[in-house]
């Protein structure tokens, strides 16, 4: 009988075809971003973590402090550990040339002598004059680069190469150039070594180094040797195995993984409304052939089956074209995630084509195929329950829907008001996925009063649509509300898009007027000179010097030199902003929360104590009087806490304290930010102008006035968000296709009333009016309800998902103006998007129309 | 009024089928015509073709003097809302709509402002006998009075031609008769040109003249009165 049911499903699909393709779109976009997404944060972390393994080259541990490194002096004691083979010490520095692209270039600084026992250097020995590449570092402008590196720039041996170095532009000669195998793979070939000693000169490093990379002696294994180096280095110190590391990083990049995981399935659950849509009208198509099956034997569960299998195969064959698909589009999603990693987070990875990982195939695979038997559940079972007398009756009337039962209204409301109530209420402490429900909840409830919610907004457009369009739009809208749950489904699948649209825009909105009014409080230097384009740079920095010069210019008032970093802490890392504490405090005022700012300050420039960011506080629950004790290289960093600012610099918190103090503890001179403040009556932009030609040909400096810097960093946080708008895009785009789906469906489904319609004197012109009118119904149902749930889902995300990812508190502030926009916008793709069904309508036969069943 | 001349409808490439072969007829102005025949005959054809909503393979379609084959489809769509009402045997009302919008909708296909147009289906609502029906939807009524309602449509715009496909066709003989009383008192008032395709021999005893076809041609065109005499010389 299977096969029987299945030759009939067939059919249908080949009669269909058009509906089976765009469904099967549907499926295929769906799934294709969710494994889009998981491949390219994979490749990603995958990228980031092959830099650090490749450079790790043999060695089996790693000693890294934080950022700023830690005194050479712990290389000694790390070589005279028993059981350390070998031991060498690194500094790697990601920068600029002075060629005119001023591309980036990773620098390792590596000990000339030692190093080729850890890492393999394949040198290229055409043309080279030099018998040990390697030895030539001794040289303090001696520099090996890759071939690719080489090639890009037409170097070769004795060539000059100027680079930006923390003591100014500086030329190294080209002494050795290396093949594009092991170490030179790394960071796309842009890789340079160096001596390590000149690097800490150049890089303004002190007597401090990055990393020292090890390899135990075979008579001891790594894990006694760690627990041996544990015991002797200082606390500040981490012992970890090159291939733990890719753990902190993917800890650092978990904000923007989390985002983009949730952002994929919103275009599953969009991938339901149009598969749930597809079937409904599938089954309304199919009444009459139920009836007949149904009246020659075949049992309810078969019927049931046939629709559930069918949504089966809908499932694999969208998922398997869906996996394709996301695999291509996991190459650019991972651009711009490590573009994203390199802006905001300094993370230099090394490019490489998208991991296929079965797992997460066989995961989307699974996904699809469950999204696809979900989306047909209902329709099915009510194919199921279709009593055959009435399929089989040829009734004028077409079958009404039922609308909404009160208890399924109840339910719906129900769910809204318990999301609202736990996301204002809720704990805290269960964690974001279980919160996540929160949403959930409310979004579902929606979906439940989805039916109602349209027909309501359907009835209220009627008279508007009656003034407005006449005849046509009245049809138009009353199409709408004939078929309420083929209506909502589609609703279903915009309301789902858009509000994830319009709570996405409100967050960033929101994001945006906190940060900037908190830039216009805290960041009031005239001019800031940045060390990177990105946010901060994790290995490039100014010397102090630079700003002395600085102070030299006429017009200058102040300098102020900034150090920012990040520190290991319990378990995550924490940004550390190191200010010159009097030449902050004199620029701000009111900014400090908790204690009494007037006997605070003293104390902070003192170097007594330390200020922590309220999201700092939220997350570790801590507050003032709390000591706050930092890992260092040198003695214990325990200080009280002497008050809260309100700071948006991390999601992970922040720690504000003097940066005297910080060069004390962690002997680490440099210079990530510095700002300028401008004598009364000068001119900033000719103090810029000068401060410009000061640092031109000596420094890779980003110089903005301070309006420039708060859009920077606006443009900054843009950034990371839009591969999320970028999701919601194709969100948008499958809701689109539910639109074509609906609308071919309501002509066919309509076929004997635009018939009767033309018959009566209905112009073809009059005919395309009214099922683009149906469209823009639709999208305007779906705009308002998307604009529903986006409050829903805003206030979730401001209330729940900011506390929980970054401790942050951000007042309720919904985007009208991206609903305004949006209207229009939703308008035109659905006006699109009907424009086949239309041309199908209008064409219809009339004679064929008014004799169909 | 209604002329055919020579009109073929024909199907299919290689073998051709005709629905309707080199048919001519006349039908006047206030004339109530049947058109009867078996399954197949070509009855429903020649009523989709004098209403425009198909088109001859050859021949001249003329309602008063316009050969509505040569017009494009927009002007033909044009002729129908002025010209012709027309009566289904689904009675083809649509369901979303109350009984007063369904009557009011070729007028407002027209452009006429909506509160006019519902007045006037109001009155001929009214006139049908189904003044207390105007705010009820089509599966909300009885099947006559869906066809009153299709019948108040169609004569809304007091078209010069009706055109009927048996229109009594999904009725029971008492309500059947109703319409068709119906059918006289609004021919009478309106002195509308009626053209009904039907099956039943009552029906078509309401008419002035019988056209019989078979196989897609015209194979007898008798006066009801002639037809009637001669039913019954058959009976006897």
């Amino acid at each position: 009988m299977f096969s029987m049911l299945a030759y009939v499903t067939w059919k249908q699909w080949r009669q269909h075809g058009l509906r089976t393709v765009l469904t099967l779109i549907g499926i295929a976009l769906g799934v294709a971003v969710f494994f889009a997404v998981r491949t390219a944060n994979v490749t990603l972390l995958s990228s980031l973590t092959t830099t650090i393994e490749k450079m790790a080259g043999k060695a089996t541990l790693q000693v890294v402090g934080n950022e700023g490194g830690f005194p050479e002096a712990v290389w000694e004691t790390v070589k005279d550990t028993p059981g350390v083979h070998v031991a060498q010490p690194v500094i790697e520095v990601l920068a600029n040339t002075a060629f005119e692209d001023e591309g980036s270039l990773l620098i390792v600084g590596v000990d000339m002598l030692g190093d080729r026992e850890l890492r393999e250097y394949q040198f290229d020995e055409e043309g080279s004059e030099i018998a040990d590449p390697l030895v030539a570092l001794a040289q303090p402008d001696s520099i090996l680069v890759s071939r690719t590196f080489a090639d890009a720039h037409n170097l070769k041996d004795g060539d000059r190469l100027p680079l930006y170095t923390s003591q100014g532009k500086k030329d190294f000669i080209v002494r050795g150039i290396f093949k594009p195998a092991g170490i030179g793979e790394i960071f796309g070939g842009q890789i340079a070594v160096m001596d390590v000693f000149n690097a800490q000169f150049v890089f303004n490093r002190g007597r401090n180094i990055d990393r020292i990379d090890l390899m135990n002696e075979p008579d001891v294994t790594v894990a006694e040797l760690q627990q041996r180096l544990k015991d002797r280095l200082p606390a500040g110190l981490e012992i970890t195995r090159p291939t733990s590391r890719g753990q902190g990083i993917e800890n650092a990049v978990a904000a923007m993984r989390i985002g983009m995981t949730v952002a994929s399935f919103i275009a599953l659950l969009v991938g339901i409304f149009i598969i749930f849509n597809t079937f409904s009208i599938s089954v309304n198509q199919r009444w009459k052939e139920i009836g007949i099956l149904r009246a020659l034997g075949v049992e309810r569960p078969n019927v049931q089956r046939m629709f559930l299998a069918e949504s089966v195969l809908m499932g694999i064959f969208g998922s398997a074209i869906g996996i394709g698909l996301g695999f291509f589009l996991a190459i650019g999603a991972e651009r711009m995630m490590s573009q994203i990693a390199a802006q905001l987070f300094s993370y230099a990875s090394t490019q490489q084509p998208p991991v296929f990982r079965w797992d997460y195939a066989l995961t989307s695979f699974a996904l699809g195929v469950v999204t696809s038997v979900i989306g047909a559940w209902l329709p099915a079972r009510a194919a199921s329950r279709l009593n055959p007398i009435l399929a089989l009756h040829n009734i004028e009337t077409r079958q009404r829907e039922d609308v909404l039962g009160r208890t399924r209204m109840l339910i719906g409301l129900a769910m809204v008001v318990a999301g609202l109530l736990l996301v204002r209420f809720g704990p805290s402490s269960v964690g974001l996925s279980f919160q996540f429900g929160y949403s959930a909840l409310m979004i579902g409830g929606l979906v439940l009063l989805l039916p109602k919610l349209a027909e309501w907004t359907a009835r209220l457009l009627r008279p508007l649509m009656d003034r407005l369009f006449g005849s046509e739009g009245v049809l138009a809208v009353d199409a709408m509300i004939q078929s309420p749950r083929r209506t909502s489904a589609t609703v279903g699948a915009l309301m789902i898009g858009l509000s994830f649209v319009f709570s996405i825009g409100a967050y960033v909105s929101s994001y945006q007027k906190t940060v900037y009014d908190w830039m216009d409080r805290m960041i009031n230097a005239d001019i800031i000179i940045n060390a990177s384009e990105n946010a901060r740079s994790r290995t490039y920095h100014f010397s102090e010097d630079l700003g002395k010069q600085l102070a030299t210019i006429p017009g200058v008032r102040r300098v102020e030199n900034v150090r920012f970093t990040f520190m290991p802490y319990a378990d995550d890392s924490v940004a550390v902003v190191l200010l010159d504490m009097d030449g902050w405090l004199a620029r701000v005022k009111d900014v400090i929360e908790g204690a009494d700012e007037a006997e605070v300050r003293p104390k902070l420039i003192r170097g007594e104590g330390v200020l922590v960011a309220r999201n700092f506080a939220v997350r570790y629950k801590m507050g003032v009087g709390d000591r706050l004790k930092l890992p260092t290289p040198t003695e214990a960093f325990d200080l009280p806490i002497l008050g809260v600012v309100e700071d948006y610099t991390s999601e992970k918190g922040a720690v504000f304290f003097d940066r005297e103090l910080y060069k004390r503890y962690w002997n680490d001179p440099a210079v990530d930010l510095i700002n300028l403040s401008v004598d009364k009556g000068a001119s900033v932009a000719a103090v810029k102008q000068q401060v410009q030609r000061v640092i031109k040909g000596q420094h890779r400096a980003f110089i903005f006035t301070n309006a420039e810097y708060k859009k920077y960093i606006m443009d900054l946080i843009n950034g990371f968000f839009v591969l999320n708008y970028m999701q919601m895009a194709v969100a948008v785009i499958i809701a689109a296709l539910g639109i074509v789906n609906t609308l071919i469906i309501s002509v066919a489904e309509r076929k004997r009333e635009l018939g009767v319609l033309r018959a009566i004197g209905g112009l073809r012109s009059q005919i395309r009016k009214m099922i683009l009118l149906e469209a823009a119904s639709i999208a305007i149902v779906g705009v308002i309800s998307g604009a529903l749930a986006g409050v829903l889902n805003t206030y979730f995300l401001v209330r729940t998902a900011a506390t929980m990812i970054g401790g942050y508190t951000i007042p309720f502030r919904f985007p009208i103006m991206t609903v305004l926009i949006a209207l229009p916008i939703a308008l035109v793709i659905a006006l699109a998007a009907a424009w086949w069904p239309a041309r199908k309508a209008v064409n219809l036969s009339i004679v064929e129309a008014i004799g169909y069943e | 009024m209604i002329e055919l001349e020579n009109v073929t409808r024909s199907y299919g490439e290689g073998k051709t089928v005709y629905a309707l072969n080199a048919v001519s007829l006349q039908i006047m102005r206030g004339e109530r015509v049947a058109v009867m025949g078996p399954s197949g005959s070509g009855k429903s054809t020649l009523l989709n073709l004098v209403c425009g909503l198909d088109e001859p393979t050859a021949g001249a379609i003329r309602i008063d003097g316009v050969d509505i084959a040569r017009l494009d489809d927009d002007a033909r769509t044009r002729l129908r809302r002025e010209k012709i009402g027309m009566v289904f045997q689904t009675f083809n009302l649509l369901p979303t709509l109350t009984a007063t919008e369904n009557v009011s909708l070729p007028l407002r296909l027209q452009g006429v402002a909506r509160k006019q147009a519902e007045q006037r289906a109001n009155r001929m609502l009214e006139k049908v006998g189904l003044s207390g029906r105007t705010t009820h939807r089509p599966d909300e009524v009885s099947g006559g009075e869906r066809q009153r309602i299709a019948i108040a449509r169609a004569l809304i715009f007091e078209p010069p031609v009706l055109l009927a496909d048996e229109p009594t066709g999904n009725l029971d003989s008492t309500t059947g008769e109703e319409i068709l009383s119906l059918m006289d008192e609004l021919h009478a008032e309106f002195n509308t040109t009626i053209l009904m395709v039907t099956h039943n021999e009552e029906a078509a005893g309401h008419c002035d003249r019988i056209i019989r076809l078979r196989d897609g041609k015209v194979v007898s065109t008798l006066a009801v009165k002639v037809h009637n005499e001669l039913l019954a010389t058959e009976v006897g």
